[in-house]
């Protein structure tokens, strides 16, 4: 029961971030709808990962049957990439800012 | 497998060396040297085996893909180093990273690696593309960079829902095992919309025209010639594994169509390469989809010398007279770089005895009359696209060589090379193909020229739109299939 509203979360969250992806004209707004959107599909990982009655893939946890490790790891791999995706889609947006001071999506199409 | 292995690292440490002492030019040299080693001591191949040991090592495979595409890196980096070199030390570096990123790609037969190296040359190549930081140029990256991460999202779904279901991340065992079942086949859905997201597959690749042709020079070239096929070669892999040949064909057509449609309405030189890449990507994909392998790897190399060699000299061009506009152009490009243009084009419209010919031939070698067809109505769009550049390949007054004749070997020694191995090409039925395609083609755009339709400018949101639609649809067609 846990692991189905965690991936139903993880789904609605990215239906989220896509829907303010398209919808809002702000680009910090849609790199935050990004953001939204990959932490729902890493949340999709983790929540996959996880079987009723099993604990965390912790050594000296205790026994019993642990959750597979392997999506916990990959997510690692991924949240890194997320946050390097993130932090130079920012930087771009500093420098579009700088150069035509302005964020809205729809008027930097129109300028091109 | 320990060679090549080694040859990737070599790439990754020297580029990140070429980072930290500013010595990014000598660290690519060495690198492409250790590249070549490391490709001439795994050359004609090595079977699969698991980095790290089973159950949790990364498959990795030196197959012909992987040989075709260390190939071309190789020869594409040699050719970016040869031109660009009087240019900045850290972009050498940079470069260097993300040759040796593409690399890993080809030998890679992970899922999960297969999104690392995606990533990975996603990021590389936008900060590329936004290097100096001109708005255009940065503007292209961002979208390039919006699109690439949302289609990663849609990537990581589908690996969540096919490791799930099958709890393997290998694509060859995921190959042996039955993937039948309504999670799995979602999950294809998902990754393919994904990995055509970020390779720039018609309506989802609108970021690509713009993205290669704001792009600097050298870069261009290496996302056009190379960053692409690392998208074509994660394609061809999740074929092998999932039955997604239909789909694959259907992609294929439109994008093949609709790149060809923007070309034919672009004006500026560089974004109608650009659009031209999309329409290429429709010819392997639609090889994908008919399991033309070998034909498709060839198209894939053949493609990637002879873009290169078009983006590198309308770069030359562009640099030299400081304007984009094919009218403009006109009469304003040295004679190296003019020279690139004509033997690129010819290529490209599959003239022999260039590459594009015997690319072309191979793909369409034994195929259905209907799937020839197609090849041949996508020829005489592309001829009728390029029939605008004619004017620009006489060229005035000499400028710098760099690396075009590098490429302009490479492109004239692939097509030699194919017809000397496939003799089914030298034919005169072949021949005749071939060349009244490139007719018909001009033909065509004399006739069309003054009455093309105006087409919709496509935005951002258009392509978020169209890349969750696709995923929907991918997604549900899995369903139904």
């Amino acid at each position: 029961m846990e692991s189905l509203s965690g991936l139903s979360l993880a789904v609605v969250l990215a239906a989220l971030g896509l829907w303010v992806m398209v919808s809002r004209r702000n680009l910090v707004w849609k790199l935050l709808g990004l953001g939204v959107a990959s932490g729902g599909s890493i949340l999709f990982l983790v929540a996959l990962s996880h079987r009723p009655g099993v604990r965390p893939p912790i050594l000296g946890l205790g026994p019993g049957p642990a959750a597979d490790p392997l999506p916990q790891a990959l997510v690692l791999t991924a949240i890194v990439i997320r946050f390097a995706t993130l932090a130079l889609a920012l930087a771009l947006v500093i420098l579009l800012t700088e150069h035509r001071h302005t964020q809205d999506s729809r008027r930097l199409e129109e300028e091109e | 497998m320990n060679a090549a292995l080694a040859g990737i690292l070599a790439y990754f440490g020297l580029g990140f060396l070429g980072i930290v002492f500013g010595k990014g030019r000598e660290t690519a040299a060495l690198a492409i040297l250790a590249g070549l080693v490391s490709l001439g001591l795994w050359a004609p191949g090595f079977p699969e085996e698991v980095v790290g040991g089973p159950p949790w090592g990364i498959a990795v495979a030196g197959d012909f893909w992987a040989l075709g595409i260390w190939g071309l890196a190789l020869f594409l980096h040699a050719a970016t180093l040869l031109h660009a070199w009087p240019k900045d030390q850290l972009r050498h570096a940079l470069i260097t990273l993300l040759v040796g990123t593409c690399l890993a790609g080809g030998i890679s037969r992970d899922l999960f690696n297969l999104y690392v190296v995606l990533e990975l040359s996603s990021l590389l190549s936008v900060i590329l593309i936004a290097y100096e930081g001109r708005s255009a140029a940065v503007w292209a990256a961002l979208r390039y960079l919006f699109l690439a991460g949302l289609g990663m999202t849609f990537y990581l779904f589908g690996l969540g829902l096919v490791y799930g279901r099958t709890g393997l991340l290998s694509l060859s065992a995921l190959a042996q095992v039955e993937t039948g079942d309504m999670a799995s086949r979602i999950g294809a859905g998902f990754l393919l919309a994904g990995a055509a997201t970020k390779t720039g597959v018609f309506l989802l690749g609108l970021w690509l025209p713009k993205a290669h042709g704001q792009a600097p020079t050298e870069v261009s070239l290496l996302l056009s010639g190379l960053v692409v096929k690392v998208g074509v070669v994660a394609i061809a892999r999740l074929v092998e594994a999932f039955p997604l040949g239909p789909i694959l064909l259907a992609l294929g057509i439109l994008t093949g169509f609709g790149g060809i449609l923007y070309a034919l309405r672009e004006t500026d030189l560089k974004t109608m390469l650009g659009h031209h890449t999309v329409s290429q990507l429709g010819y392997m994909l639609l090889g994908l989809g008919v399991g033309a392998w070998e034909g498709t790897l060839m198209y894939a190399v053949a493609h990637g010398l002879f873009k290169g060699l078009l983006f590198l000299s309308a770069g030359e061009a562009v640099e030299k007279s400081g304007v984009r506009s094919i009218a403009e152009l006109s009469g304003k490009i040295p004679r190296p770089a003019a020279l690139g243009l004509a033997l690129g084009s010819l290529a490209i419209v599959g003239l022999p005895p260039l590459a594009g010919f015997a690319a072309k031939g191979l793909l369409s070698l034994g195929q259905p009359l209907w799937v020839k067809t197609i090849f041949f109505s996508l020829s005489v769009g592309t001829a009728a696209s390029f029939a605008k550049l004619i004017p620009l390949f006489r060229g005035q007054g000499t400028g710098r060589f760099g690396g075009i004749p590098l490429l302009d070997a490479g492109v004239l020694g692939l097509g030699i090379l194919g017809l000397l191995l496939f003799p089914e090409l030298l034919t005169l039925k072949a021949w005749a193909e071939a060349f009244s395609a490139a007719g018909l083609g001009v033909i065509a755009y004399l006739l069309l020229r003054a009455r093309l339709p105006a087409l919709p400018k496509l935005t951002l949101d258009h392509a978020f739109l169209a890349a969750v639609l696709t995923a929907v649809i991918l997604g549900s067609l899995a369903l139904v299939a």
